[in-house]
């Protein structure tokens, strides 16, 4: 679906951090959602941590940076991080050019798939709370 | 130079690409050292950048111009990390600049922590940039900045100013803006020469000079210095001193083209990662780090600190170790 411009596939689940996740067997994979990513810019930077780093859901565990932008990457579930997109150390902008393909960040193993149900997959939710952020960051 | 021979002798048409191609220089004064004939490439291309911005040809940087005026930094950012150290007089202040404090924070903290191990009487105070990078991108200084910079200074009755940044360094010794500030200036790199710091590393470390320490401001010794008293297997890259190879940040370079620039860091780092064998690279300017830090790849097992930044966890460790 298309938000004031900005796509947001139907399928996924999103957080309020400007997150997406999408479920693969026992992993999810996750990324930055499209408005974040026109937001920020052209991506310079992602920094990619080790394997087996363990994570927690909503809490910050690496930068991403843009040329005007530094922001910390939120992790859509708790538990391990079992892969991430090596491309993006040489090509970080695969984030602007295919944030929901080719620019995904991380793969991780939760402890409690149950998890997702705290992120956001019904589109009239995903809609209300994007306008908002947009509203807000319009302000600024 | 070529470009700006054609363009002085009529042969070519000033273009924007002309004036884009104008910032692909880091001002790192490589190109100076190594001139036979005495000519200073990095200050013709920041005039002729001036001259750019003068013909109509404004850049990026002039809504960076903007930015900083408004928000007192060079990103725009609203929110300061406060390190509570403000205390208002003092015989030190302390000035840590915009790259340190929006985009390596954690090291400013270790820099800060390690004047406190020290017990050095030192203050901070509410500053903003120091504007000089203004003058390398084509436009002025901002003077209202630099004033305030100075009035916050003289409230503290310090004698010295310690800067953590070198470009900041030099803008705070050398611009005439900063002419009335009446405090000593000196780079943390001089001013920790002397400490004994009681710990050592085994580890093999190199240094890397950074530009705005090294070529522009002549300081050399006082890193190594500091470095060999706390690191016996010290190795210099090929390319040092005089003729370190730049990280690829300075004179706009990492704002107007991050990606090129990062990919610059990336050689230079491949560089020392092959000639020393190093396992910690140490250098002493947030905007080398950041770049070097960005450009690490992960299969490079090299770990990347300021000087400082460093000696502050070599002593915290040792502490950890002595109570346990």
């Amino acid at each position: 679906m298309k938000i004031e411009g900005y796509e947001f596939p139907e399928g996924l689940y999103y957080d309020k951090n400007h997150f997406w996740a999408r479920v693969e067997g026992d992993l999810v994979v996750m990324g930055m959602n499209d408005y974040a990513q026109k937001m920020a810019g052209s991506i310079v930077y992602v920094g990619l941590p080790p394997e087996g780093k363990k994570l927690v859901q909503g809490k910050s565990f690496t930068k991403i940076e843009s040329g005007k932008w530094l922001g910390k990457v939120f992790s859509v579930m708790s538990g391990e991080l079992v892969a991430v997109n090596e491309e993006l150390e040489r090509k970080a902008k695969l984030i602007n050019e295919d944030c929901y393909g080719k620019g995904w960040m991380f793969k991780i193993k939760p402890d409690n798939m149950e998890e997702v149900k705290n992120l956001m997959t019904d589109p009239a939710m995903i809609q209300e709370w994007l306008k908002a952020e947009i509203a807000e960051h319009s302000k600024k | 130079m070529i470009l700006m021979k054609e363009v002085m002798e009529g042969k070519l048409p000033v273009t924007e690409g002309v004036a884009q191609a104008l910032l692909r220089c880091t001002t790192c004064m490589n190109c100076t050292v190594n001139c036979p004939s005495g000519v200073d490439p990095q200050e013709v291309i920041k005039a002729a950048r001036k001259d750019m911005v003068g013909m109509g040809y404004d850049n990026l940087f002039k809504k960076m111009g903007e930015v900083v005026e408004k928000y007192g930094n060079i990103y725009g950012e609203e929110d300061r990390h406060d390190w509570g150290h403000k205390k208002g007089k003092a015989p030190y202040a302390l000035f840590v600049g915009c790259v340190g404090t929006f985009r390596e924070e954690e090291s400013v903290g270790e820099a800060i922590q390690l004047l406190d191990l020290l017990k050095v009487d030192f203050t901070m105070i509410d500053e903003v940039c120091c504007s000089g990078v203004m003058e390398d991108v084509g436009y002025e200084i901002k003077e209202e900045l630099a004033l305030r910079n100075i009035r916050e200074l003289q409230k503290t009755s310090a004698n010295t100013l310690i800067t953590t940044c070198p470009y900041c360094y030099r803008v705070f010794k050398e611009h005439p803006s900063y002419k009335e500030l009446g405090l000593e200036v000196k780079h943390i790199t001089q001013f920790l020469k002397d400490f004994d710091f009681g710990v050592k590393t085994l580890k093999k470390v190199t240094y890397h000079d950074p530009c705005d320490l090294g070529r522009h401001a002549g300081i050399y010794d006082e890193p190594r210095e500091i470095i060999r008293k706390i690191a016996p297997n010290f190795v210099e890259p090929t390319r040092s001193r005089e003729n370190a190879m730049c990280c690829g940040s300075g004179g706009g370079l990492r704002g107007s083209f991050p990606e090129d620039s990062i990919e610059i860091s990336r050689n230079r780092l491949s560089q020392m990662i092959e000639e020393t064998g190093a396992e910690i690279l140490l250098t002493e300017c947030p905007s080398c780090l950041h770049n070097f830090r960005n450009a690490k790849l992960r299969k490079q097992k090299i770990e990347i600190y300021n000087i400082t930044e460093f000696i502050a966890q070599l002593l915290q460790e040792g502490r950890e170790k002595e109570l346990a």
